[in-house]
């Protein structure tokens, strides 16, 4: 059975929609800049420069809860561009979030804490599931929903859930991807993990020290043959391979070699029916953490041997969003095999000692791109892999 | 039938972990109610059990417990709430810190799939690791993955549900929730199979805007080819919307409140004696408008 993606919609730091986020990869510009808040003015973050009452007036939301659920409305209502709930359509929604209504929660509990007062309703606005329902109310859709958090896997196995539901009939259109605000949670947390770095991030260099955090929401829509006929809608690529796997390795590190990663990877190719060769660009994990890049690299050569397509990570430009990440590289994924571009592997100067894997520096223009791998590791050794390719 | 349950183990605020028949020492909770903790140094090294809060303690425990020879070829997990505890302690660790040094183990133990992550590293299961967070259906869209994973050809999935009560959510619960139950932690794991053994998952579906919910029941149990007269027990949390079963008793008098506490219904289903060609209904309706309905038999 064909998956068709039919449509897409992103929000980061480098755009409000696909269109901008487009334009910023051609144009090799990054949206990591110093913080805006008193929680993130101290380092470089990829934050979306609009207050949550500027989101929901610019987008003209219904949603009126926590910030991971108005950004995973936006770029929900991209995706969906239109459709509408369908009598004949099983229609579901499958987001992915780390932190949920985090962004609240930690405002309230500061008040707390401080014997301030403190608004003890808007705890219900916590919950990891709400976004999903926020998406459901936002886009008319009355059907299945589920959310996943696996951590920064949470959007790959999204989409990966989808993908199955469709196989054994439960769906026959889903809108899949990822929602992260940035909070001051996650910042203290990459922070005492000490794999922040003070710098702008240069995955996959030499001299990588950690991450910038960013936020943002990605999310694609899937249809089976069945839908396309009654939506009309035009597909934009096919979503071929998926995995997930558990490197079973640490908490928070990966394993040195790769293990998990390796797993997931090959596993990915083999759902897909595609050799390595059939590969024409990565999209990598890459969060310019010492480990995590030497373990990609080192899964990316024990699969592709010596050749190794075209291949970058797109986190200097958007920071890494989390449980979104995965959500907004499909559709970097997308936009490299419709335009027939690989996008610019940022700060990049020097290889990695132990692989010397050489990423993609500059954006280019390339003559096809027939299928994109993107990656998306976790916590938990979560260890995820989809293949898009053209239709 | 969808899947078997090979082996199923539960640990919360009953005397169930290891028993033959869970239904043997059931209590109805009281407001004072404590979680009935096994011996977890039989599960897990004394270095990991100092560092983990009780969620991970007892949903890693419950899931060790189920291990067979083989190993596990997908681990799916319900959660709502997650590792609050932990969360509530990296929240207290940055907000309350003079230092710029922060320890980093709450953070990294507050992730939702901290649990599953947990178990997958236990066992050195390289397997298929799934964590779902839908509110108070976690356990149902978790049950529906391993349910797909059997479906996909898998012969050994680990299915679970777990979430903790921590004494910042007795501050929060008047502005949350109005009922008389007590707040709990809980953890139910269930191996599930294509392999004949006894009772199995028939079916398990998930409604978000269930308006009708006694004609959503009926629609259930039409799909699956059951006739009403059929369904010997109906377990019910929240407002029981159908008369459907011969007898019918609220699980959370049992459970107590916790959102993936279905699990442990799905426990008592598995245990409860029933006669050939009669089924259990699972219905949760602890949220309004949220309906999880799950048939076992």
């Amino acid at each position: 059975m064909d998956i068709f993606v039919t449509g897409y919609g992103a929000i980061s730091c480098i755009g409000l929609n696909v269109q901008e986020h487009f334009d910023s990869l051609l144009n090799e510009k990054s949206g990591i800049k110093k913080g805006l808040h008193p929680h993130s003015e101290r380092f470089l973050v990829g934050e979306i420069p609009l207050t949550n009452q500027q989101l929901i007036d610019r987008f003209q939301l219904k949603a009126n809860g926590s910030r991971t659920g108005l950004l995973a409305c936006i770029a929900a209502k991209e995706a969906f561009n239109g459709q509408t709930e369908h009598p004949e359509l099983k229609t579901g929604i499958i987001s992915g979030t780390s932190v949920g209504g985090m962004d609240i929660s930690e405002i309230e509990y500061r008040s707390f804490l401080k014997e301030q007062t403190h608004d003890l309703s808007k705890y219900k606005e916590h919950l990891s599931g709400n976004a999903a329902e926020e998406i459901a109310n936002e886009l008319g859709i009355d059907g299945f929903l589920n959310t996943i958090s696996t951590a920064c896997s949470s959007a790959a196995n999204a989409i990966m859930m989808g993908a199955r539901m469709m196989l054994q009939g439960q769906l026959d259109r889903v809108v899949v991807g990822g929602t992260d605000a940035l909070s001051e949670f996650t910042i203290n947390g990459f922070r005492s993990l000490m794999i922040f770095d003070e710098n702008w991030c240069r995955p996959f260099d030499e001299s990588r020290k950690g991450l910038n955090l960013g936020e943002g929401a990605g999310f694609i829509v899937l249809e089976n043959s069945k839908s396309l006929a009654i939506t009309k809608s035009t597909p934009l690529a096919k979503l071929k391979g998926w995995s997930n796997a558990s490197d079973a390795y640490h908490q928070t590190a990966s394993s040195p070699e790769g293990y998990g990663a390796t797993l997931s990877i090959t596993e990915a190719l083999k759902v897909a029916k595609l050799n390595p060769s059939e590969i024409d660009y990565i999209n990598a994990h890459g969060t310019a953490t010492p480990n995590n890049d030497l373990s990609e690299s080192q899964a990316i050569k024990k699969v592709f041997g010596d050749i190794i397509p075209a291949f970058s990570s797109t986190k200097a430009f958007t920071g890494h969003t989390l449980a979104a990440s995965g959500g907004i590289e499909a559709v970097f994924g997308i936009l490299a095999i419709q335009h027939g571009y690989v996008f610019a592997n940022l700060n990049h100067r020097n290889v990695i000692e132990e692989t010397k894997l050489m990423p993609v520096t500059k954006t280019m223009k390339v003559d096809k791109v027939r299928n994109v791998l993107s990656n998306s590791f976790g916590f938990g050794g979560n260890n995820s892999t989809i293949i898009l390719g053209e239709v | 039938m969808k899947a078997y349950i090979k082996k199923i183990e539960s640990i919360g605020h009953q005397d169930s972990f290891q028993k033959e028949n869970c239904w043997s020492s059931l209590q109805i909770l009281g407001a004072d109610t404590q979680i009935i903790a096994p011996d977890f140094k039989e599960y897990i090294p004394a270095a990991s059990l100092r560092r983990f809060s009780p969620v991970l303690r007892i949903a890693i425990t419950a899931a060790l417990a189920c291990k067979n020879e083989n190993a596990f070829d997908a681990i799916s997990v319900g959660t709502a709430l997650g590792c609050l505890k932990d969360t509530e302690k990296f929240l207290q660790t940055f907000i309350q810190s003079e230092s710029d040094t922060l320890s980093p183990t709450a953070f990294i133990q507050s992730t939702h799939n901290t649990i599953a992550g947990a178990i997958s590293m236990a066992l050195g299961n390289h397997a298929y690791n799934m964590t779902h967070t839908q509110n108070s259906l976690s356990f149902e869209t978790a049950l529906i993955d391993g349910l797909m994973c059997v479906q996909e050809g898998k012969t050994n999935v680990l299915v679970g549900a777990a979430d903790e009560a921590i004494p910042f959510l007795d501050l929060l619960k008047p502005a949350l929730i109005q009922s008389e139950l007590p707040l709990t932690s809980g953890a139910t794991f269930m191996v599930l199979s294509d392999e004949k053994t006894g009772k199995g998952i028939i079916d398990c579906s998930v409604e978000f805007n269930a308006t009708n919910t006694s004609k959503s029941i009926e629609e259930f149990l039409t799909k699956n080819g059951i006739e009403p007269t059929q369904i010997a027990l109906t377990l019910f949390a929240g407002e029981c919307p159908t008369t459907i079963g011969e007898k019918q008793i609220n699980y959370e008098q049992y459970t107590g409140l916790y959102y993936s506490s279905s699990a442990f219904a799905v426990h008592l289903a598995n245990d409860y004696n029933i006669e050939r060609g009669t089924y259990t209904l699972i219905v949760n309706h602890q949220i309004h408008n949220k309906l999880g309905l799950t048939l076992v038999g």
